[in-house]
C-alpha cells in the first residue's frame, strides 16, 4: 500500500514524481502478462475485440441478408468450405445459414460487435454510478451513507436478472433499454465495493493528514482517497464486463433486448433453440462466442485481481 | 335430476333479469319434476320490444344487422330458429364449439359472476376435473355421457409455445400428442418407430392484417403497393412444409366457392414501388415505418411465426423502402388487441376453418358483425357477404363470392399469404383412433391411452378461457370441445356436420326456418338435463348484448356477431 501512497502523492506533484509513478504500474503489468490466465483472457478479448471492429470486412455476408437467391446456401444449410471436401457446385458458407437463410459466421461476427460494445457501456455506466454513490456514501458517513445504502441493499435484494427484466420491461424492448437495465441492476455491487474501500482508506494516516493541511473534503475524496480506492473497482469491472454481456444476452433472449432483424447472441440463441436437436450449430455457435467472452473478461479479471491485490502477492 | 325454476335462478340479478326472467314464465311449471309438455311457443327469443324486422333491419327500434329472427323453444326437446334469409351454412354454423349449449341454471349463475369462463359445465364425454393455470387442464370421463363413452378414462391438455418442447416431450414419452408439429421436426418424427405422424390438410389461412383507421394504411394505395409488394412465394418456399401454398384467395381452394373471382396479385417490384410512391405522395408521408405485431404461438397457418415475421420485415425494408420493428405480444394479449382494433400497424394473424364454408372464413372477418380488426369495414363487402350468406343457390353465391374476392383484392384489408399444411404427430402405441383433424378439433375421447390410464396431448399455448361463446382462439375451443357439445358436431377428422344433441335439424323450403329436435335423455355434468330452454338461453346470452348474461370473458363473442351477423341491441359502431 505503500508503493501505491508514493505514486500516488507523486501523480499531484512535480515531474520527477511524474517518472516514478510509471514505475509499480509497469511492475503491475509485468506481473499481469506472466499470469497464464490472464494472458488466455486478454488473448480471446483481443481476438473477439479484432473481429468486432473488423467485422464489416472479415463478414463474406451483410449479416441481415438472407441467402436464398440463386446460387446461394438457403435457409438451414449446412457448413460448406470447399477446401474441406464441400463439392464445388455447392454455395461456401463457413458456419452454415440461420432459418432466415442468414450467413450464422457473418452475423456471430457482428454479434461480437453488438456484445462488446454492450459490455463496456453497461459495465461503464455502472461503474460510474456505482462508483459514486459508494465513495460519497463512504466518505459522507452518518446519515447519508445509511440511507444510500439502504437503497442498495433493497436492490440487492432482487435477484439481479428479474429486477433487469422488470426494469426493461418498462422500459420497453431494445438493446439501449436492456443496457440500462442491466447497468442499474449492477449499481449496487460497485456501489458496495467502492464504499468499502473508501472506508478503508479515509482513515489513514496520510488523509488524516491532508484534512491537517486544510484540504477540502471534496479534494480529499477526489485527490486523496478516490485514487486509492479504485482497484477493486478495476477487479470488480472487469468481471462485470462479463456479467453485463450475459445478462443483456439473457435480456435479449427473453425478447427485451436487441429486436430482430440486428444480431445479438443472445437474440440468435433465442430464434433458433427450437431446432437444437435438428440444427446444433446455429445454436452452439453464438453461444460457444458468448461463454468464450465471458469466460475471456472472467480470466482478464481474475489475473488482473491476483496483480493489483498486494495481498496476493507472489 | 329435477331443475329448478329459471325464475328462481334469476332472482338475484336485479333488474336486469328481465329478459332472461320472462324465459322461464312459460309452461315449465315451477317445482315439476319435468318440463311440462307444450303445444304452443314456450319460450322465445326476442321476448320484449316487438319482433326483429327483417325488411327494415331493425329490433326494438334500433338498427338490427343479424341473420337471426328468433329462436323459440317449442316445446321441451324442440328449437325453432327464424331466419331473416336462407342460410345453407346454418347446419356448420350450429356444429361450431362457439355454440355450446350450457345448462340454464349454471349460465345463470356461473355466466353471471363469470365463473363459467373458468369452470364450463357440459354434456360432453369428459368434465373439467381441475385447470391448474399455467401448467395443464384435467379432465375426467363423464360417466353419464350420453354416447360411447371415452376410452380414456383421464385426459390432460398440457401446452408450450415452443414447438422444441413438444417434440422432446413426446419423444421421452412424457405426452401421447401434439399439435403442429415444426417443419423442421417432420422428418426425425418420421423415422422414428415410437411415433406417428398424421398430416392435416391446410384449411386455414395465414395473412397480414391492416388496421384501416390507423395513417398510413388508411391509405388504399399503399396497402395496395404492400400486397404487390411482399414475395409470398418465397415465404412459403422458406417457411412452411410440404403441403402449403401460397394462398390465391382469402379462403382455401378446397372450400366451395372459396376461389371464385381474380386471383391476389403477383409479387411485382416495380409495380408495388409505383404505386406506393402514389400513395405516399396522397398521404402526404416521406417514409413509413411501422410495427409488425404478432404472437409467437406456431399454428398450422404460421408454424414459424418469428422467422416468417423477420422475413416480411426484411422484404418490406428491401422491397418498398417501409422501416417495421417486430412487436412480439402474449397470445391471449394480441387476439384482444386484434379484436379491439388497437393493432395500428401491420399484424400477423390466421384463421384455420371451424366449418368448412366460405362465411366461416369472411363473414368473421369482413361481415358487419365482424370485429374491428381491420377498422371499420367496407359496405360493399358487407353487402356481398351478405347476400353470399343468404341464398342456397349455387349461381348466387358464386356472384356474390366472385365480389366478395374482387373487392377484398381492391381494398386490401389484409395480404393472404399462405394455406398451410401442419400436422399432429402422436405416440405410435396408442389404442383407438389417434387422427388430426382438418378444423384443429381433435377429438380425444376416440383416442385410448399407451400405457397408462391418461391420454395427455400438448398443444401450442393455454386457453384465454373456457367459455368458448366468447373465445376465439383454437387452443380454448379444442379444450371446450372435449367437455361441451353444440347442436350439431363435425365428424372425428373430418368436416361433415352430424348430429350432437339434436338428432336432427330439419330445414323449411327455403332454408330459413331450421327445427331443431333434442337427444333425449342428455344430462350435463352437474347433472341436469339438457331441454330447449337451456338451447334458447345458451343462443340468447351471445345473441342480445343488452342481455344481463352478455358477459363472457371479455364479453366481445366475436364468433356469434361475425357468423350470425351481428347482435341484437348492438352498441353504436365507433366512429
Amino acid at each position: 500500500m505503500a508503493g501505491t501512497l508514493t505514486a500516488t502523492d507523486g501523480a499531484s506533484g512535480d515531474g520527477l514524481a511524474t517518472a516514478r509513478v510509471a514505475g509499480p504500474w509497469r511492475d503491475k503489468l509485468r506481473m499481469l502478462l506472466r499470469q497464464r490466465s490472464a494472458v488466455i483472457g486478454l488473448i480471446i478479448i483481443s481476438i473477439l475485440s479484432f473481429a468486432a471492429l473488423f467485422a464489416d470486412v472479415i463478414a463474406p455476408h451483410p449479416p441481415n441478408k438472407a441467402l436464398n437467391g440463386p446460387g446461394e446456401p438457403g435457409r438451414r444449410a449446412q457448413p460448406c468450405v470447399h477446401l474441406l471436401g464441400c463439392p464445388a457446385d455447392q454455395p461456401q458458407t463457413l458456419l452454415g445459414t440461420d432459418g432466415n437463410s442468414r450467413d450464422l459466421f457473418s452475423r456471430t461476427l457482428h454479434g461480437a460487435r453488438v456484445s462488446l460494445v454492450v459490455g463496456f457501456a453497461t459495465a461503464g455506466l455502472a461503474v460510474l454510478i456505482g462508483s459514486t454513490i459508494g465513495a460519497i456514501a463512504g466518505f459522507a458517513a452518518g446519515g447519508l451513507d445509511n440511507g444510500l445504502m439502504r437503497v442498495m441493499d433493497v436492490m440487492l435484494a432482487f435477484p439481479a436478472l428479474v429486477l433487469a427484466i422488470a426494469i426493461a420491461s418498462t422500459l420497453g424492448r431494445g438493446l439501449l433499454q436492456s443496457l440500462i437495465a442491466v447497468a442499474i441492476v449492477s449499481i449496487p455491487i460497485y456501489a458496495r465495493v467502492m464504499r468499502a474501500s473508501v472506508l478503508s482508506v479515509r482513515g489513514l494516516d496520510y488523509v488524516t493528514a491532508s484534512r491537517a493541511l486544510g484540504e477540502t473534503n471534496r479534494g480529499l475524496l477526489v485527490r486523496r482517497v478516490l485514487p486509492n480506492a479504485l482497484t477493486p473497482m478495476i477487479v470488480v469491472g472487469t468481471l462485470g464486463i462479463g456479467t453485463a454481456v450475459l445478462e443483456t444476452a439473457a435480456l435479449s433472449f427473453l425478447g427485451l433486448g436487441m429486436q430482430p432483424p440486428d444480431a445479438e447472441w443472445g437474440a440468435m440463441i433465442a430464434s433458433e433453440f427450437n431446432g437444437i436437436l435438428t440444427r446444433p450449430l446455429i445454436v452452439l455457435v453464438p453461444g460457444f462466442a458468448l461463454t468464450l467472452l465471458v469466460v475471456g473478461f472472467n480470466l482478464l479479471g481474475d489475473g488482473l485481481r491476483d496483480t493489483l491485490d498486494p495481498r496476493l502477492d507472489r | 335430476m329435477t331443475r329448478r325454476s329459471t325464475r328462481a335462478g334469476v332472482a338475484s340479478l336485479g333488474t336486469a333479469t328481465l329478459l332472461v326472467a320472462s324465459l322461464g314464465g312459460g309452461t315449465f311449471a315451477q317445482g315439476s319434476p319435468e318440463p311440462a309438455p307444450a303445444a304452443a311457443a314456450v319460450m322465445s327469443y326476442p321476448n320484449y320490444g316487438g319482433e326483429v324486422d327483417c325488411e327494415a333491419r331493425t329490433f326494438n327500434g334500433t338498427e338490427y344487422r343479424g341473420s337471426i329472427k328468433s329462436i323459440e323453444a317449442t316445446d321441451a326437446s324442440t328449437v325453432v330458429f327464424t331466419l331473416c334469409a336462407p342460410d345453407p351454412a346454418f347446419l356448420a354454423k350450429v356444429a361450431f364449439s362457439a355454440f355450446q349449449i350450457d345448462d340454464t341454471d349454471y349460465l345463470l349463475t356461473a355466466g353471471a359472476d363469470r365463473s363459467i369462463v373458468e369452470k364450463p359445465n357440459g354434456t360432453g364425454p369428459y368434465q373439467l376435473g381441475d385447470w391448474v393455470r399455467g401448467d395443464q387442464v384435467i379432465l375426467n370421463a363423464y360417466a353419464g355421457y350420453h354416447g360411447d363413452a371415452a376410452l380414456s378414462p383421464t385426459a390432460i391438455f398440457r401446452w408450450s409455445s415452443q414447438p422444441g418442447q413438444k417434440f422432446i416431450e413426446l419423444q421421452s414419452g412424457n405426452v401421447d400428442g401434439i399439435d403442429n408439429v415444426q417443419p423442421d421436426d417432420v422428418e426425425a418424427i418420421e423415422g422414428d418407430p415410437n411415433l406417428q405422424l398424421i398430416p392435416r390438410e391446410g384449411l386455414n389461412v395465414f395473412y397480414i392484417g391492416f388496421n384501416d383507421t390507423a395513417a398510413p394504411f388508411d391509405n388504399e394505395k399503399i396497402r395496395q403497393a404492400i400486397a404487390q409488394g411482399i414475395d409470398r412465394q418465397a415465404i412459403v418456399d422458406q417457411f412452411y412444409p410440404a403441403g402449403s401454398e401460397v394462398a390465391s384467395h382469402f379462403v382455401p381452394c378446397s372450400i366451395a366457392f372459396g376461389c371464385e373471382g381474380e386471383s391476389w396479385y403477383d409479387f411485382d417490384l416495380a409495380a408495388a414501388q409505383a404505386l406506393l410512391a402514389e400513395g405516399m405522395a396522397e398521404a402526404g408521408v416521406d417514409s413509413i415505418s411501422t410495427t409488425i405485431s404478432l404472437r409467437v404461438v406456431d399454428r398450422g397457418y404460421l408454424p414459424l411465426p418469428e422467422q416468417v415475421a423477420t422475413a416480411i420485415q426484411a422484404q418490406l425494408q428491401d422491397n418498398l423502402g417501409i422501416t417495421a420493428t417486430l412487436d412480439v405480444q402474449e397470445s391471449g394479449t394480441f387476439i384482444d388487441n386484434a379484436d379491439l382494433g388497437l393493432l395500428k400497424g401491420l399484424h400477423l394473424l390466421g384463421w384455420g376453418a371451424d366449418y368448412p364454408d366460405p362465411t366461416n372464413f369472411l363473414d368473421y372477418h369482413f361481415g358487419e358483425g365482424a370485429s374491428a380488426q381491420f377498422g371499420n369495414g367496407f359496405p360493399d363487402i358487407h353487402a356481398a357477404l351478405r347476400a353470399g350468406a343468404s341464398t342456397a343457390v349455387d349461381a348466387e353465391r358464386q356472384a356474390a363470392y366472385t365480389d366478395v374476392n374482387n373487392l377484398l383484392k381492391q381494398h386490401v384489408p389484409m395480404i393472404p399469404v399462405a394455406h398451410g399444411g401442419s400436422a399432429t404427430a402422436w405416440a405410435a402405441g396408442l389404442q383407438g383412433n389417434p387422427h388430426s383433424s382438418p378444423l384443429s378439433n381433435e377429438v380425444l375421447s376416440v383416442i385410448g391411452p399407451g400405457t397408462d390410464d391418461q391420454l395427455v396431448f400438448m398443444q401450442s399455448g393455454e386457453p384465454a378461457g373456457l367459455y368458448c361463446a366468447d373465445e376465439s382462439d383454437g387452443e380454448a375451443l379444442r379444450i371446450c370441445e372435449q367437455i361441451k357439445e353444440s347442436l350439431y358436431a363435425f365428424e372425428v377428422g373430418g368436416v361433415a356436420a352430424i348430429p350432437a344433441l339434436a338428432t336432427e335439424c330439419a330445414a323449411n323450403d327455403d332454408l330459413t326456418v331450421w327445427t331443431c329436435t333434442l337427444k333425449d335423455g342428455v344430462t350435463f355434468h352437474n347433472g341436469a338435463t339438457l331441454d330447449a330452454g337451456d338451447v334458447v338461453l345458451s343462443y340468447a346470452v351471445q345473441w342480445d348484448a343488452a342481455h344481463p348474461l352478455h358477459l363472457g370473458r371479455d364479453g366481445s363473442f366475436t364468433y356469434f356477431a361475425g357468423l350470425f351477423g351481428g347482435f341484437l341491441n348492438a352498441p353504436p359502431a365507433a366512429e
